[in-house]
């Protein structure tokens, strides 16, 4: 049964659109996260299912039921903010129990529940401490405890490890999505990171200017997006500007480089004559002893393998990965490239250009 | 050019910065603190005289009657201030009502008035006083309440500016999160934002609270008008207005009975710093107990209108209807003349208010930074401590103190300077409050920049911070500006010098109300052209730089 659903909402403040026609449907239990560049309306829609704001047009149900018009406190749904909001005059056990104590528990009620859910994040040996005595990784897990303990089954995370260490950042997100799949929580989570998206979450919804761009689980998105924003924005990847020359009777489609150098893409989805853009992660980019000529520009070391930057013939910038400890070229040096042509997809080239089409904001 | 370039070259070297800030510091406690409360240690040297006037009961009963009024008064005005202020405040920040901005403005007004004009205009407005003609509502005859509505005028707008500068800093997410969690609104905001509240109501109770306690010009204008102003016990004092109308009686030795009533008052306003700020520290809202449906019910879209409405009719009905009923008073007949007389007043008061202001922006600065930027040292908390001292001490205290400490060291002829000495006390406060507030605002970090870019502390002051905390430090000269030009008390404690408040007295006394009510509106408009032309010259230099 689906948890949130999203009915075309549209919120505009002013003469700026944040969101417009959105449809979305959470499913009960899932973990999704909502990607996106900054501004692109990834936190107003967190914060019209949770009842800060209230859209301009469209209905949002929760459980069934449409809620558009309940004010926050009435809608069970809760919320992290990205710079955490602890109470600061209230230590954790006030802090998380104070979902229970305004809805009038007695006093030892509310310390029970504070006291489970502390345990739940395992900070209970600290419950008499203020907000201001902790590391901000421990300060948001308290908040999560404390948006948990007020018996929501949905939550929002509003970037909720984006102030944090990397370190901690990477901890922490695992500890999360553990802690609400014990519970059967609904969870949106908001994040800029899209390694931390593609690590958590059931499934990732990719915003863009206000619209949804793509839905899907992070291997779906990654192995085969249906956009060009999709392939560029998560995840790296090669971008080529190509026409397709022929359609081969193996269902390979193959595609002339702007030099005249020709390589193929598995599947024939376009025509002859057709301008497309190929898109190849520099994962599946190898050498060999032909294929697309390139110099070599730059190697970087990138803390676990080689990132090898180079020029193609056709003044295509395409980059390889190779792992650390093999020997790497000089730059100057020419190199093959091959692409893995099942792992490599072609797209219709945009009319209004490449850079247009991928343009973060 | 080449003295600015000196000075930067000079400010190279630390000692030269230490030696600097060694003078401000020097020049701020010989000049303000210790002359402050020199009145106390000159208690020894006039105990016969002293004496005398506590075997006087009649006398004393009066006196312990004013402190007791001053009190109770600054008390009561103040608690009314932040149970009005406090929905005020809200409105203005949190809700994005069309007519805020102008509501903005016009609740800074009553600080632009000077108190004598607002003394006049609140006893024509809510009494029905003689010999003159407009028609009050006549609705008050007792002197403590009407003491009361002049002084919620003038501490009003402070704690209101009070209030909603701290709830501006507070993070609106608070709230959300708390609601997000299942609280109302109004139980949001009691165990929420009220809680987080606290520092700033111990600033703003503070600060009404000795505005209130200071005031004199006003206070005696309404007293004076109201016929209470008489030595025996149909009469009725607050602190300061006593020290006035004593000083006023052409009698041979008042000074033992001065230095005994500015003696209690100082030392009484210490006390009062202090245990307002230890109370308001400790004190908790106790209720933990919330009430859902209570709270509910008071969240409504209705209740919330309904304050704000209140808040609004408050504000029309109890301050800004009564400081501008004074205008009504020119529409009368009557003459004026003495336009000579006036201006000479006027004179003396900008004079006075612009030497005042220039000491406080030369001499503040230097301690405004210390305090701003080594928050936590010892020495920093006890500056900050220290320039609140003039600041809650009654200003017509402050006079008496002031005439005796520069009197003993053979300055008394000088009146004109004794009389800025003595408005410097109170003015510097306001400035250098402000700025550390503005300076604490600003990251170290952008002159520890400009310094590694090769400026010079000087220079690093003057390019980088200076042009940041510019707006606080021109709102803070404008503050202690006004504030000389409207004070009356310290001016008539310390010396001879015809301001335009003791001016505008005088006329009260001599019962020429037309005279006094032209020479108001004369001082309130003077005031407001001058806040306004400095107003475009700021928004004019806004644009360099």
């Amino acid at each position: 049964m689906p948890k949130i659903k999203l009915e075309h909402v549209v919120m505009r403040f002013g003469t700026v659109t944040a969101a417009r026609d959105i449809n979305v449907t959470i499913n009960s239990g899932e973990y999704v996260t909502i990607l996106g560049p900054s501004g692109c309306g990834k936190t107003t829609l967190i914060k019209m299912i949770s009842g800060i704001l209230h859209p301009t047009e469209g209905r949002v149900l929760i459980d069934g039921a449409d809620v558009t018009d309940v004010p926050i406190e009435d809608r069970d749904v809760g919320y992290v903010f990205q710079n955490i909001a602890l109470f600061p005059h209230m230590d954790l056990k006030d802090n998380v129990g104070y979902g229970p104590r305004v809805r009038d528990m007695s006093r030892e009620e509310t310390d029970a529940v504070a006291e489970e859910y502390l345990s739940l994040v395992r900070m209970l040996d600290r419950s008499g401490y203020l907000p201001s005595e902790l590391s901000g990784g421990e300060q948001q897990k308290v908040a999560i405890a404390r948006a948990l303990a007020s018996g929501s089954k949905v939550i929002m995370l509003d970037e909720p490890l984006s102030a944090l260490d990397a370190r901690v950042r990477v901890e922490l997100r695992y500890d999360i999505r553990r802690l609400v799949k014990k519970l059967g929580i609904t969870v949106l989570h908001v994040t800029h990171d899209q390694e931390e998206a593609m690590s958590v979450s059931d499934r990732i919804i990719l915003m863009r200017k206000g619209t949804i761009h793509e839905t899907g689980t992070p291997l779906e998105i990654y192995r085969d997006p249906k956009s060009i924003f999709a392939a560029y924005f998560i995840g790296e990847t090669n971008l080529i500007e190509c026409t397709v020359v022929k359609r081969t009777k193996k269902g390979n489609t193959q595609v002339v480089l702007r030099d005249g150098s020709v390589t193929r893409v598995a599947g024939i989805r376009f025509e002859v004559g057709d301008p497309v853009v190929l898109s190849v992660r520099p994962e599946h980019v190898y050498t060999a002893n032909d294929g697309i000529r390139a110099v070599v520009r730059d190697v970087v070391f990138m803390g676990t393998y080689w990132r090898v930057r180079t020029e193609a013939d056709s003044q295509d910038l395409i980059d390889y990965n190779i792992s650390a400890d093999t020997d790497t070229p000089s730059k100057g040096d020419v190199v093959y490239l091959v692409f893995n042509k099942k792992a490599a997809r072609l797209f219709a080239r945009p009319i209004q250009g490449l850079q247009e089409e991928i343009v973060l904001e | 050019m080449s003295l600015i370039k000196t000075v930067d070259e000079i400010s190279s070297n630390p000692r030269n910065r230490k030696a600097w800030l060694a003078l401000a510091c020097v020049i701020f406690a010989v000049i303000i603190v210790i002359p402050a409360v020199y009145v106390i240690f000159s208690i020894p040297s006039n105990w016969s005289g002293i004496q005398d006037v506590l075997s006087d009961s009649a006398m004393m009963s009066i006196i312990w009657g004013a402190i007791w009024n001053s009190f109770s008064l600054a008390f009561i005005v103040t608690i009314i201030d932040i149970i009005v202020g406090l929905p005020m405040a809200w409105m203005l920040v949190r809700k994005s009502y069309r007519f805020g901005k102008y509501l903005d403005t016009f609740i800074d007004m009553p600080l632009a008035f000077p108190t004598v004009a607002l003394g006049f205009s609140v006893i024509v407005f809510w009494g029905c006083p003689e010999g003159i003609t407009v028609p009050g509502t006549g609705l008050v005859v007792d002197p403590y309440l009407m003491v009361i509505l002049l002084h919620i005028i003038f501490t009003y707008p402070y704690m209101v500016r009070c209030l909603s500068g701290i709830l501006e800093q507070i993070d609106t997410n608070y709230e959300t999160a708390a609601m997000t969690l299942g609280a109302s609104k109004w139980t949001a905001v009691r165990t929420i934002t009220l809680p987080l509240f606290r520092a700033g109501l111990v600033t703003g109770f503070i600060l009404c609270f000795a505005r209130s306690l200071s005031e004199t010009g006003g206070t005696y204008i309404v007293l004076r008008m109201m016929g209470a102003t008489t030595l025996d016990v149909t009469g009725f004092f607050t602190g300061p207005t006593l020290i006035s109308t004593i000083k006023d009686i052409p009698e041979t030795d008042s000074m033992p009975v001065l230095i005994l009533i500015s003696s209690l008052l100082i030392v009484f306003a210490l006390l009062m710093l202090f245990v307002a700020k230890a109370v308001m520290t400790r004190l908790r809202i106790p209720w933990r107990k919330v009430w859902p449906q209570f709270g509910r019910r008071v969240s409504g879209r209705k209740v919330a209108g309904t304050k704000d409405v209140l808040a609004f009719l408050f504000a029309l009905i109890f301050v800004l209807l009564p400081s501008f009923y004074i205008f009504v008073c020119l529409g009368t007949e009557g003459t004026y003349s003495d336009y000579g007389g006036f201006l000479g007043a006027v004179g003396a008061s900008f004079l006075v208010a612009g030497a005042a202001t220039v000491f406080d922006v030369i001499f503040g600065v230097p301690v405004a930074m210390y305090i701003a930027r080594n928050r936590g040292t010892k020495r920093a908390e006890l500056l900050d401590n220290l320039v609140n001292v003039p600041l809650i001490i009654p200003t017509t205290a402050l006079g008496v103190s002031l005439g005796l400490f520069w009197g003993q060291l053979g300055l008394s002829s000088m009146g004109m300077l004794l009389v800025i000495f003595g408005h410097i006390s109170f003015t510097y406060p306001l400035l250098v409050r402000n700025l550390v507030g503005a300076i604490e605002e600003v990251d170290p970090s952008y002159e520890e920049i400009a310094r590694t870019l090769g400026a010079k502390p000087f220079q690093a002051f003057r390019k980088v911070l200076l042009p940041m905390v510019k707006s606080s430090l021109l709102a803070g000269a404008v503050l202690a500006f006004t504030r000389s030009l409207g004070e009356t008390g310290a001016t008539q404690a310390i010396a001879d010098v015809s301001t335009v408040p003791i001016y505008i007295v005088d006329l009260i006394n001599a019962n020429d109300y037309f005279g006094a009510a032209v020479s108001s509106v004369m001082l309130i408009a003077i005031c407001f052209v001058f806040m306004f032309g400095l107003r475009i010259v700021i928004s004019r230099m806004g644009g360099k730089d």
